[in-house]
């Protein structure tokens, strides 16, 4: 099973048929093993760092220069316990990034309407070479891969931000509602400059971002934004306008006062040195 | 004409007679109404011009504000992603 490479290329890498992927999904004992294998391999990333020559292409949402060039991997701020919660992870085979031998992994998401994502895992070192986000149709999203990768890892260390005790009850309390796709979390809170408040969410690996706002947005795709009594609410993600629509429909008011408490509890990470982290949640 | 020929001349223009009567009315009504009208447009154009105030000011508070480009969702979406994307 580790060895199934079927295919149509996709940015050039052979992707997995969906009827395949199905079969994995049931197989629970592989699945579970193989998302164990993924997990020690983020753990292992808290510590252990490749660097080199990284492409990172971003096409949602879209900007100007989508494609970019690091020294290292951009940061993903896996959780695993939301990821082992909501995705199911098997390992396709070995490919080779930069040219070193790696695992693939899929992340089929358990709602069907989130994003998936493929990671690369370097089969010695045990961490990541390159991740991709696809929509559900299987187009890329984002992606970022090691082009050439030094001789040697770094060491580095990771700070694990842990979201504040009871911030999803204070969301919800704060937009009575709300009702947040299967699966996601809130993990942070911050000011906005303008007045209103940033909220972030996850799937365990997905983010997407819920604003309160004293004004709109403009409607544009992977963007809905609804008036709530004086001031507005947005969300903004990788998800069908539909689901991003029906998230914030039933929501009656905004009272952020509770939320306010919780904002800015977060350990800042030295993103210059570090990549995000995974926790246990 | 002798002296007292303007006399008499002066006396007849000292006499007020109905229709000296009726002019001073006829001047004294037209100065009220003029002094009316006068009023009436001064308070018409204040009235007019605080109405105006009022109009722009309720504009200004109570319009809502112009929707915000898609790149300020864009942007705190891209925030949450964290640094390097």
């Amino acid at each position: 099973m580790r060895t199934l490479v079927l295919g149509f290329p996709v940015l050039g890498l052979p992707v997995l048929g969906l009827p395949v992927l199905g079969l994995l999904a049931l197989s629970g004992t592989a699945g579970a093993s193989d998302a164990d294998d993924l997990l020690s391999a983020l753990k292992q990333a808290r510590t252990l760092e490749a660097r080199g020559t990284v492409e990172v292409t971003v096409l949602f949402p879209p900007r100007e220069s989508p494609t970019k060039s690091a020294k290292a991997l951009p940061r993903v701020p896996f959780r695993p316990g939301l990821l082992a919660r909501n995705f199911g992870v098997s390992r396709m085979g070995q490919e080779t990034v930069a040219g070193r031998r790696t695992s693939r992994f899929e992340l089929i998401p358990k709602n069907s309407q989130a994003a998936r994502w493929t990671l690369w895992i370097d089969q010695e070192w045990n961490i990541p070479l390159a991740y991709q986000e696809s929509f559900p149709d299987g187009t890329p999203a984002r992606r970022a891969m090691f082009q050439k990768v030094n001789a040697q890892p770094a060491r580095i260390q990771v700070s694990v931000p842990v979201p504040p005790e009871g911030l999803r009850a204070a969301l919800l309390s704060a937009l009575p509602g709300l009702r947040l796709p299967a699966g996601i979390q809130p993990t942070e809170v911050k000011s906005r400059p303008g007045g209103g408040l940033e909220i972030s969410l996850t799937d365990g690996v997905n983010v997407f971002a819920l604003v309160t706002s004293p004004r709109g947005v403009r409607a544009a795709p992977g963007i809905a934004s609804r008036r709530v009594g004086a001031g507005f609410v947005w969300l903004v993600g990788n998800l069908p306008q539909s689901a991003l629509d029906q998230a914030l429909a039933k929501v009656i008011r905004v009272n952020t006062a509770g939320l306010e408490t919780l904002r800015g509890t977060f350990l800042k990470v030295d993103a210059s040195n570090v990549q995000n982290t995974p926790d246990s949640r | 004409m002798n002296d007292h020929d303007l006399d008499t001349l002066f006396a007849q223009a000292r006499t007020p007679t109905p229709a000296d009567e009726g002019a001073a009315g006829r001047f004294l009504s037209g100065q009220q109404r003029r002094r009316t009208r006068q009023r009436n447009i001064r308070a018409g154009w204040i009235s007019t011009l605080l109405a105006s105030a009022a109009a722009v000011a309720g504009l200004t508070v109570l319009r809502p504000a112009p929707e915000l480009p898609a790149s300020a969702a864009y942007g705190v979406y891209q925030s949450a992603w964290g640094d390097g994307w």
